[in-house]
C-alpha cells in the first residue's frame, strides 16, 4: 500500500514536472522564444537533416511541428592543407573543419548516429552542447574505428550550439579540428534574411612555425602554453578570402552563424567596415543591436547580422589583431552593387 | 589485483609455430585513472611473445579450429568485419602476400582469447601490457617515448599494414609495442567498470570531456590517455583494421 502510494506520488511529481517542462508559460522579460513557446512532444513525421559544409548553411526549416530528425555524422582523420604549402593531420566530423552544420527545430527529437571511419586510428565521440543528457551525448558515443553508436535527444532550447569530440584527451581531439555547429531554430523560426553563412574559428598548434612547409605535427607544448601558430576561420589559411570570399549584394541582409571551437582562445569577432545590426548574444535568444565587436567564447557561438550598405570587402577578424595579421584569422565578405554616397563617399 | 587466467582447458590441434617469447621482469604499474586510495599494482615476472600474432600464424589456428573460420564464426563472438581482409576461410589471399607476416587484425577479443588458449597462453592484462610497452626503445631515435607514440597515433592507418618487427625493439626484446597496431588486452574494458555498464559511475565519467582530467596520474600523458580511450570504446566482438594482439604466459601465481 505504502509502495503504491509512493508510486502514485512519484507519477504525480513527474507529470507535473513534464507539464512545466513542456507547456508552462513564464513571464520572463527577454524576447526569448525558448520560454514563451509551448513545446509539443508529439512527433509529426521523420525527416533527414540537411548537412552542409562551411561556409554553407542548410536551408531554413519549413515545417512547423516537431519531427524525428535523422542525423548521421562520420568522424574522419585525414591530411589536408592548413595553408597553401603546409599540411596537417586533421581529425574531422564529415571530412571537413569545421564539421558539417546541423539545423533542427526546437521540439524536434534528434535521432543521432555517430560513425567512426574504418581507416581511423583513434576512437571518437561527440558532445553536442544542444543536448541535455550525460556528456552531451559523449557517454553514449564512444566509438571505435569502423563502428557506430546511437542516441536520441530532444532539442529543448533554441540557439546556436557547438559540438565537439569528447574522447580523451579531449584537448587534442579539439585541437585537431573536431568541432562544428548545430542550430536549434526557435519553433517560430528565425526572421528571413537574404544570405546565411557558416564560419568557425579554431586555434592550431604545429611543430613548425606559421606556414612552415610540409606536413606539420601537433605540438603539445605550444598547446599547453596556449600559444598557437594558427588562428583560423574554417580550418585553413585563406579559407574564406579572395576567390573564396563570402558573397553579398548591396541592400542584402547577411546572417553569419559563427562558432569558436577553441581549444584555447576566445574570439573578439569584428567586421572591418561594418557594424552588426543584430547579435544573438552567445548564440542564445537575447538580441543586442548595433555592435562593433562581440566576444565568442571557446566552445561557444554567436549569430550576427549585417545590412550590406555599400560595395566593399568586409574583413571579418578576431580583433586580438596579431591573430588576424600573423596567424590567419581573417575571412571576407565581398559586397557588390552600386555605390551609395549617402552612406559612404570617398573624397578627392 | 592481477587477474590470473586459468591455463587452457582445451588445447586443440598442434602448435605449428612456436613464437619466440621474452621474459618481462617483475615490476609495478600505476593505473592511468587513479584515486587517492589506489596503489601501484605489483606485477610478477611473465613471458610475452616478442611480436604480435601474424596472419600466417592465425591461419594455422583457424585451420585447426573450424568454428573460428570466417564463414563459421558466431556473430556473438565477432562482428561482420571478422578477418575482413582475408580472401576466404583458409586463404589470406595471393594478393595479400605482403601482409602474411603482418599482425592479424580484424580479430575480436573472443578470437584473440581463443587463439591464446589454443597456444596454452593468455592475453596480457592491461597492467602487463602497459609495463611491457613502457620498455625503452633500443634501435630508434626519439625525444621521448610519448612523442614517438603520439607521432604514430596522429597518422591515419597505412593502406597496407607493415610486417611485424618493422618498428622498434624495446629493452625487453619486444617488437612493435607502439607504432604498428593497437593490441587487445584481457581486461580491456575494466577501467570503465564491468562489461556493459555505461552508467554514471565515477570512473565512467573519466572517459569523456573535462571529467577525464580529474583522476589521471599524468594529465600531459596524452599517449596513455588515447590508449585508454581506445580500449574504453571497444566491445568484445569488435573486429577493427588496426587492432591485433600478442600472447603472454604467466610464470607463477601471485596475489
Amino acid at each position: 500500500m505504502i509502495h503504491l502510494r509512493k508510486k502514485l506520488l512519484f507519477t504525480a511529481v513527474i507529470s507535473f514536472a513534464s507539464i512545466c517542462l513542456f507547456s508552462c508559460k513564464t513571464n520572463s522579460s527577454g524576447n526569448g522564444a525558448a520560454d514563451d513557446t509551448k513545446i509539443d512532444t508529439v512527433l509529426t513525421g521523420t525527416v533527414t537533416a540537411e548537412l552542409t559544409v562551411a561556409p554553407n548553411v542548410p536551408k531554413p526549416l519549413t515545417y512547423t511541428s516537431p519531427k524525428r530528425v535523422m542525423v548521421t555524422l562520420e568522424t574522419i582523420e585525414k591530411v589536408m592543407p592548413i595553408s597553401d604549402s603546409t599540411q596537417y593531420t586533421f581529425w574531422t566530423f564529415g571530412g571537413h573543419v569545421p564539421g558539417e552544420f546541423i539545423r533542427v527545430r526546437q521540439g524536434d527529437l534528434v535521432d543521432f548516429t555517430l560513425k567512426n571511419a574504418p581507416e581511423s586510428k583513434n576512437s571518437h565521440s561527440i558532445d553536442l552542447h544542444a543536448v541535455i543528457g550525460p556528456g552531451g551525448g559523449a557517454e553514449a558515443t564512444s566509438t571505435a574505428p569502423g563502428q557506430s553508436t546511437h542516441f536520441q535527444f530532444r532539442a529543448l532550447h533554441p540557439g546556436l550550439y557547438v559540438y565537439h569530440c569528447a574522447t580523451g584527451p579531449v584537448p587534442l581531439h579539439i585541437a585537431n579540428g573536431m568541432y562544428g555547429l548545430i542550430l536549434v531554430e526557435p519553433a517560430a523560426g528565425l526572421p528571413k534574411v537574404d544570405k546565411e553563412y557558416y564560419l568557425m574559428q579554431g586555434d592550431f598548434y604545429t611543430q613548425g612555425k606559421f606556414e612552415a612547409p610540409g606536413l606539420q605535427a601537433f605540438d603539445q607544448d605550444k598547446a599547453l602554453a596556449e600559444n598557437p601558430d594558427y588562428v583560423l576561420f574554417n580550418g585553413r589559411v585563406r579559407s574564406t578570402t579572395g576567390a573564396n570570399a563570402l558573397q553579398a549584394k548591396v541592400g542584402e541582409t547577411v546572417r553569419l552563424f559563427v562558432g569558436n571551437g577553441g581549444p584555447n582562445l576566445i574570439s573578439s569577432f569584428h567586421p572591418i567596415g561594418q557594424i552588426f545590426t543584430k547579435v544573438y548574444i552567445e548564440g542564445g535568444s537575447e538580441v543586442n543591436r548595433d555592435v562593433q565587436t562581440t566576444l565568442i567564447p571557446a566552445g561557444g557561438a554567436s549569430i550576427v547580422e549585417m545590412k550590406m550598405q555599400v560595395p566593399e570587402v568586409i574583413n571579418l577578424v578576431d580583433h586580438s589583431i596579431f591573430r588576424a595579421f600573423n596567424k590567419g584569422a581573417i575571412a571576407q565578405i565581398k559586397v557588390t552593387g552600386s555605390e551609395n554616397p549617402s552612406v559612404f563617399h570617398k573624397g578627392q | 589485483m592481477i587477474i590470473i587466467l586459468p591455463w587452457a582447458v582445451e588445447a586443440q590441434g598442434k602448435l605449428v609455430t612456436s613464437q619466440k617469447s621474452v621474459i618481462i621482469p617483475a615490476g609495478s604499474y600505476t593505473p592511468f585513472f587513479i584515486t587517492k586510495s589506489d596503489k601501484p599494482l605489483k606485477i610478477a615476472s611473465f613471458k610475452m611473445d616478442e611480436t604480435a600474432v601474424t596472419n600466417v600464424e592465425f591461419l594455422e589456428f583457424v585451420k585447426a579450429n573450424a568454428q573460428w573460420r570466417k564463414s563459421k564464426i558466431n556473430r556473438l563472438f565477432a562482428d561482420s568485419n571478422y578477418l575482413k581482409n582475408w580472401e576466404g576461410d583458409l586463404d589470406i589471399g595471393a594478393a595479400n602476400k605482403n601482409i602474411y607476416n603482418s599482425p592479424v587484425v580484424y580479430v575480436s577479443w573472443f578470437a584473440a582469447k581463443a587463439y591464446s588458449e589454443w597456444k596454452n597462453k593468455q592475453l596480457p592484462t592491461v597492467a602487463q601490457w602497459e609495463l611491457a610497452a613502457n620498455g625503452r626503445p633500443k634501435n630508434i631515435k626519439y625525444k621521448t617515448l610519448t612523442d614517438y607514440i603520439l607521432g604514430w597515433y596522429e597518422k591515419p592507418n597505412p593502406p597496407i599494414l607493415p610486417n611485424v618487427k618493422s618498428t622498434y625493439q624495446n629493452e625487453y626484446g619486444l617488437y612493435d609495442m607502439h607504432g604498428l597496431i593497437w593490441e587487445w588486452t584481457f581486461n580491456f574494458n575494466s577501467f570503465i567498470g564491468s562489461t556493459d555498464t555505461r552508467g554514471n559511475t565515477q570512473v565512467d565519467a573519466n572517459n569523456f570531456c573535462a571529467g577525464g582530467a580529474v583522476n589521471v596520474k599524468n594529465k600531459a600523458d596524452y599517449a596513455s590517455f588515447m590508449r585508454y580511450s581506445y580500449r574504453g570504446s571497444l566491445k568484445g566482438n569488435y573486429c577493427i583494421g588496426n587492432l591485433g594482439f600478442r600472447c603472454v604466459q604467466n610464470l607463477t601465481s601471485h596475489d
